[in-house]
């Protein structure tokens, strides 16, 4: 991106949802384009192997479903990362309450994370995959919406239900345990 | 590995590796990298860490989402200005009513009391009938018992009658027929006493 384009404001997601309401199509092919990826990276951070496409939809469906209530004191973004958030804790305990009732490998029981290092070639990928997938589940989510979104702390706490302050602990906590998971080697 | 001490700075790298920073705040992290090992160590970390998390994300259709979602629901229509008198509150049509039976019952008792006010009411409804009475002589008969409305109002010009409405207009506007105020007027001396 380049300076000068850098600093163009998009039209507000606030705006584009207006539009929606008024029923204009493709002001929601707009916001569903503008926040899908993010919002499959993140559930692909967060352990999600299969149907990611369908947790992003379902994510938009309920969000567009109660549009109405959205108040716009966060932005739409981290409404979003919100709901998927719950839909990802929703999946990940059925699938724990599956796995109770089916006896599994010792291979599955590790951690959902490490379930994508198959598809990680490269070694020095490998091993950064590792340092992530030794966090703890709140310090994961901190570092990878900072690091992989960009997304300010204020906006991060309200994602994962805590405050400013802690969220910049845990990112900064997070960055220090990888760095070290790293250099060990 | 080392840690830099300005933590504002260091915060700032997530942003700037994803081109989300500013003009301003993007030139200030350029400047600190060129002097600042440990944070350029640390950009190349956040860029692999990016670069690992978000390979093997699945692309999302777009349009297979878009074709999910419901249809945004009409909003209310808003009532017709023209039609929003229906809804005033009750409060004005109890005081409307109560202006009118207020008024009602004062000419009532205008009518019954036979005062001052009524009298000159009957005179002015007699001076009326009688000028009416002079444009038409066939209406003399009925001068004598005062003024009729029984049939002879067919018999009126429409000047005649615009004449009549104006007198009785004049009636409506009479000076109000309530008592006079039983205020005691006391007179005092100069000392404050009553006289």
């Amino acid at each position: 991106m380049s300076e000068l384009t850098r600093d163009i404001e998009p039209t507000p997601d606030i705006a584009l949802i207006a539009r929606w309401q008024r029923g204009d199509q493709r002001a929601a092919t707009e916001l569903v384009g503008r926040h899908a990826q993010a919002l499959a990276r993140f559930a692909v951070t967060q352990g999600i192997r299969d149907g990611v496409d369908e947790l992003v939809q379902d994510t938009f469906v309920r969000a567009f479903h109660s549009l109405e209530s959205f108040r716009a004191d966060s932005s739409l973004r981290t409404w979003l990362f919100t709901i998927l958030k719950r839909l990802v804790l929703d999946r990940q305990r059925s699938e724990q309450r599956q796995r109770s009732t089916v006896e599994l490998d010792e291979e599955h029981a590790v951690q959902d994370f490490n379930a994508l290092d198959g598809m990680v070639a490269d070694e020095t990928l490998l091993r950064v995959r590792q340092a992530v997938a030794r966090l703890s589940p709140l310090q994961r989510e901190v570092f990878t919406l900072r690091v992989t979104e960009g997304m300010p702390y204020t906006e991060i706490a309200r994602v994962v239900g805590s405050t400013e302050g802690a969220c910049r602990v845990h990112y900064h906590n997070a960055m220090r345990a990888v760095k070290e998971y790293l250099s060990d080697d | 590995m080392t840690e830099c001490p300005d933590d504002v700075l260091r915060d700032l790298l997530p942003e700037y590796a994803l081109e989300a920073l500013g003009t301003a705040a993007s030139a200030r992290v350029a400047a600190h990298l060129a002097e600042c090992a440990a944070c350029r160590a640390e950009l190349a970390l956040l860029g692999q860490v990016h670069g690992t998390l978000t390979r093997g994300v699945p692309r999302v259709d777009v349009a297979a989402v878009v074709a999910a979602l419901p249809r945004p629901m009409p909003r209310p229509v808003a009532i017709p200005a023209a039609r929003r008198w229906v809804m005033r509150p009750v409060w004005q049509y109890a005081a409307a009513a109560g202006l009118l039976l207020a008024a009602g019952s004062g000419v009532a008792w205008q009518r019954a009391a036979g005062g001052h006010a009524a009298r000159l009411a009957d005179s002015t409804l007699v001076q009326s009938a009688g000028r009416v009475q002079a444009v038409q002589a066939t209406q003399a008969a009925r001068a004598e018992s005062g003024i009729s409305f029984g049939g002879g109002l067919s018999d009126l010009s429409v000047d005649e009658l615009q004449s009549l409405l104006g007198q009785m207009d004049t009636l409506r506007a009479l000076p109000s027929s309530d008592p006079a105020s039983m205020t005691p007027v006391i007179a005092m001396n100069e000392g404050g006493k009553t006289l």
